[in-house]
């Protein structure tokens, strides 16, 4: 096409996202109704208008063969819509690999690859629903609607004579046989009459925000424009609702009427529909295969649970929603971040004015400063905000997935979802997809069990896989739970101890379990087959959490399920952080996990031995920094009482050998533990513990996983701009990324869950 | 100044459109995203012309047309169907329910630009 349209490619791309969910999100609604002859007819319109549109937007960047295959699909639903065919398991399973494919097709152009081919597929759908004959189709789609016009009333010209009387609305038939089962249900029915203007329009009241409204509280059955008397124009709505008066009494002062919808009016429409619906058996449309009659009403109304009010999930006028290129928000971030270290220099540069200025003077600059602070900060939260996307996106995207592989694997599932209204980072929304499809497909092929066998396990034949997503303080939490045969730790052990990554007489805790799945190339799997892959999976998971700042953690029983916890941060740009200092060297704790700071006696601190093995220092992790001590067999834990519990306490000196490490043991030490306790009392520790002076804690991390991290001093606290390491060489474990704070020097940000994962005591 | 009213359920393909009008001199563009919201851009402000698509949710494009044509106060509104190809088959129910032209998408943006000049132009000597 013309390059004038080449630069509405991200539009097209972005449009075409949106859509595709869309589609995704209602194909699932529509998965109940194989076979069923009456088909929300929503829910086919949204899906109709969906593909019509891609049709059209590929049709103008010339993607033809988006455009093609989104024709084919469009005309099935037409046909479906029209009540010409049955949705069949075929045509679902169609329509599902049609929209896998359109993706592929656009994504295939987005990044300049040859589209996969879409002649089989649209050869499916020819074969599925054989095309009506040309005239036929001329009929088709818009010739309903003009029926409508045509038939019963005359124009939309209804007189006005008295104003607060209803106006005879023209209801469709799908909307009258809706409004029925609405009715059923005791709902009421309302009449809205709004009258638009200038002067609401500019106070934001016009007829997208009525709509809106009226969508709040209940289902808008019906909308049209009425011409009144005087030349002016008035919207008209049919609602359905429980709510009281009470709650739109006050509209009234917004231009908004209304009045009960009367059962009168009801019938009335509902035998129109009847006379209308013999009209179009008597020739002139197609006999549709399953007229809409009465006794078809009870069919609409067990409602499968899975469909929510359709209306109700895409409220959001796309009007009002502006698309931007996530990289133009990464600067925004940067620049924000900037802005935030710019403003610490400031506040430093003005303490150094305390000696030389006058009080007041400092007094109002310091006011100017915090002002800024506060501004900032809400700036900063303004630009977080706009990055944040529902998590829901993906795990449609899993249901899906989920989806496919039961078709392949013959296996029953019941799938939970919560919390999919939480919303993440997009940039961690999007390298986090593959991540998690991987797991829940694991969760599908590997985790649930046959039928068969579930049904020996004395579970039931149908497997459970839950999502869920939740936010707690910055970090938020995405589980993937199934209830099958848990992770096979025999199977696991003896494949780790074949390929030598796992000591003969080691047991295994869930962290070393985790880090040996997740390694690189391991699999108990001897062969790869379709669903499972090379091993390669896990290993892609576990990096990928990482780098985002985030932690993986398992939890599974052998015949009770597996469980994997994703945590994330929330956002990856700005933190506030504590400022402390280690022998000499400035390190930055994020505030969000910090709990408490605290002084305690340095005497107050025990010691405690305990069997340093791999349960408590995991591969890599436990190489690195504990590696003299699981050779010693023995380590320093030392551990602090704290409201009422018990606290290990992290040495950062000692961790990232700020200091000297503590001498490695020598053979006595398996010979005489109790003496070698005493000496590490006497010699290993730092001075300070010896002396009666006082330990600055900041204690740290949730629950099991708490400790507290013994600190020389705490120097503040600060908004920080957080740059991730990711460079290998940089990369060190308990360290999750380096900040400035305005005066040119870095100061590394404390990856707390891993710190607090290592000092984690086994019993 | 001119004042034209691009109706249609895609943001994107509203760019487009605008887009291809965009070296028409003196007009200015209104947009609406569905046929009530194309109606109430009428009643709030007049509209010298009105680019309208077909295949709309809730109210579809002939219906909005219908609905202009037979109000005594925005009947004489030229109005473009731009409407998806494949759709021909409503080229004959358009114009008679009003259609001033009627183009498919994907459209060439010159004949579109020269579709409304045309219209803007008749209906200046109309006034």
């Amino acid at each position: 096409m013309t390059n004038l349209f080449s630069s509405f490619l991200d539009d097209y791309f972005a449009e075409c996202d949106e859509h595709l969910m869309a589609i995704r999100q209602n194909l699932l609604f529509v998965e109940p109704y194989v076979n069923q002859p009456l088909l929300s007819r929503s829910i086919l319109d949204k899906l109709f208008g969906s593909f019509h549109s891609i049709k059209g937007l590929s049709g103008m960047v010339g993607v033809n063969e988006a455009e093609q295959l989104a024709h084919e699909m469009e005309s099935y639903l037409r046909a479906l819509r029209d009540n010409k065919v049955v949705l069949t398991t075929e045509g679902l399973d169609a329509l599902l690999s049609g929209t896998k494919i359109l993706e592929e097709v656009i994504t295939a152009y987005r990044i300049q690859n040859p589209a996969p081919d879409i002649v089989p597929i649209c050869d499916r759908f020819r074969t599925i629903f054989t095309k009506p004959e040309a005239q036929e189709q001329e009929q088709s789609g818009l010739q309903e609607k003009v029926e409508l016009n045509l038939s019963g009333q005359s124009t939309p010209t209804v007189p006005d004579t008295q104003p607060k009387t209803l106006k005879s609305l023209k209801l469709k038939p799908e909307e009258s046989i809706q409004l029925a089962a609405a009715l059923e249900e005791g709902n009421r029915a309302w009449q809205f009459e709004f009258l638009p203007g200038t002067e609401k329009a500019a106070r934001g009241i016009n007829v997208n925000t009525v709509r809106q409204r009226l969508q709040s509280i209940g289902e808008l059955i019906h909308a049209e424009p009425i011409a009144l008397e005087n030349g002016g124009i008035a919207f008209d709505f049919i609602v359905v609702s429980h709510a009281d008066t009470d709650t739109f009494a006050d509209w009234e002062k917004d231009g908004i009427t209304y009045l009960p919808y009367s059962q009168q009016e009801i019938k009335s429409q509902t035998s129109k529909v009847k006379s209308q619906n013999e009209e179009w058996e008597s020739g002139i449309t197609p006999e549709p295969q399953h007229p809409r009659k009465a006794e078809n009403l009870d069919r609409l109304s067990p409602t499968p649970p899975l469909v929510p009010s359709p209306t109700a999930l895409f409220t959001v006028a796309p009007s009002n929603v502006v698309r931007v290129d996530l990289a133009r928000l990464d600067e925004l971030m940067q620049m924000v971040g900037e802005l935030v270290i710019t403003r610490s220099r400031l506040e430093d540069n003005l303490n150094n004015l305390k000696p030389i200025l006058p009080a007041s003077h400092l007094r109002t600059l310091r006011e100017t400063n915090l002002t800024l602070e506060r501004q900032l900060r809400d700036l900063r939260e303004g630009v977080m905000r706009v990055r944040m996307v529902p998590i829901g996106e993906i795990f449609v995207r899993m249901q899906f997935a989920i989806r496919d592989l039961v078709k392949q694997t013959q296996k029953q599932v019941v799938l939970e979802v919560s919390g999919e209204t939480t919303e993440i980072d997009k940039f961690i929304v999007e390298r986090m997809i593959n991540p998690l499809l991987h797991l829940v497909r694991n969760a599908v092929s590997h985790g649930l069990e046959e039928q068969q066998e579930r049904v020996r396990c004395g579970k039931s034949p149908q497997g459970k896989i839950a999502l869920r997503a939740a936010t707690v303080g910055e970090i938020v939490t995405i589980e993937i739970e199934d209830d099958g045969r848990g992770v096979d730790v025999e199977a696991v052990t003896s494949s780790a101890r074949e390929q030598g990554s796992l000591g003969a007489d080691t047991t295994l805790s869930s962290e070393t379990l985790l880090d040996l799945i997740c390694s690189s190339g391991f699999s108990t799997r001897k062969e790869a087959d379709l669903t499972s892959g090379r091993g390669v999976g896990m290993t892609i998971v576990k990096n990928t959490v990482t780098e985002l700042g985030g932690f993986l953690s398992l939890d599974t029983q052998v015949g009770r399920g597996t469980r994997f916890i994703i945590q994330l941060p929330l956002t990856l740009a700005i933190a506030d952080a504590l400022i402390v200092s280690v022998s000499g060297q400035t390190f930055a704790i994020p505030l969000s996990s910090v709990h408490e700071i605290t002084q305690v006696p340095s005497a107050d601190v025990t010691l405690y031995p305990t069997f340093a093995n791999a349960s408590v220092l995991g591969g890599e992790w436990g190489d690195k920094f504990f590696k003299p001590l699981r050779e010693s067999k023995w380590e320093n834990n030392e551990m602090i009482a704290h409201r009422g519990t018990v606290l290990p306490l992290l040495r950062l000196a000692r961790i990232f050998n700020l200091e000297n490490e503590i001498p490695s043991s020598d053979a006595e030490d398996n010979l005489y533990p109790t003496l070698k306790k005493e000496l590490n009392t006497q010699t290993n520790i730092p001075q300070s513990i010896n002396s009666q002076s006082l330990l600055n804690l900041i204690v740290v991390g949730n629950g099991f996983s708490a400790a507290a991290i013994v600190v020389d001093r705490i120097l503040g606290q600060r908004e920080i701009v957080v740059r991730p390491l990711t460079d290998p060489l940089v990369q060190v474990r308990g360290i999750a990324g380096a900040t400035e704070l305005g005066d040119g020097y870095p100061v590394l940000i404390l990856d707390i869950i891993a710190l607090t994962r290592a000092a984690r005591i086994k019993n | 100044m001119k004042e034209i009213l691009v109706v249609d359920d895609s943001a994107t393909m509203r760019r487009m459109v605008m887009a291809s009008l965009r070296d028409l001199k003196n007009v200015n563009f209104k947009e609406a995203n569905n046929g009530l919201e194309a109606i109430e851009q009428l009643v709030i402000a007049p509209v010298d012309l009105m680019i309208l698509d077909l295949n709309m949710p809730d109210m579809h494009g002939l219906e909005v047309l219908q609905f202009v044509r037979s109000h005594q106060s925005y009947s004489s509104i030229p109005i473009i169907v731009l409407t998806t190809r494949g759709d021909e088959s409503s080229r004959n129910n358009a114009l008679a329910a009003g259609a001033s032209r009627y183009l498919t998408k994907p459209f060439e943006p010159r004949s579109l630009a020269l579709a409304a000049q045309e219209l803007l132009n008749q209906n200046l000597c109309q006034l």
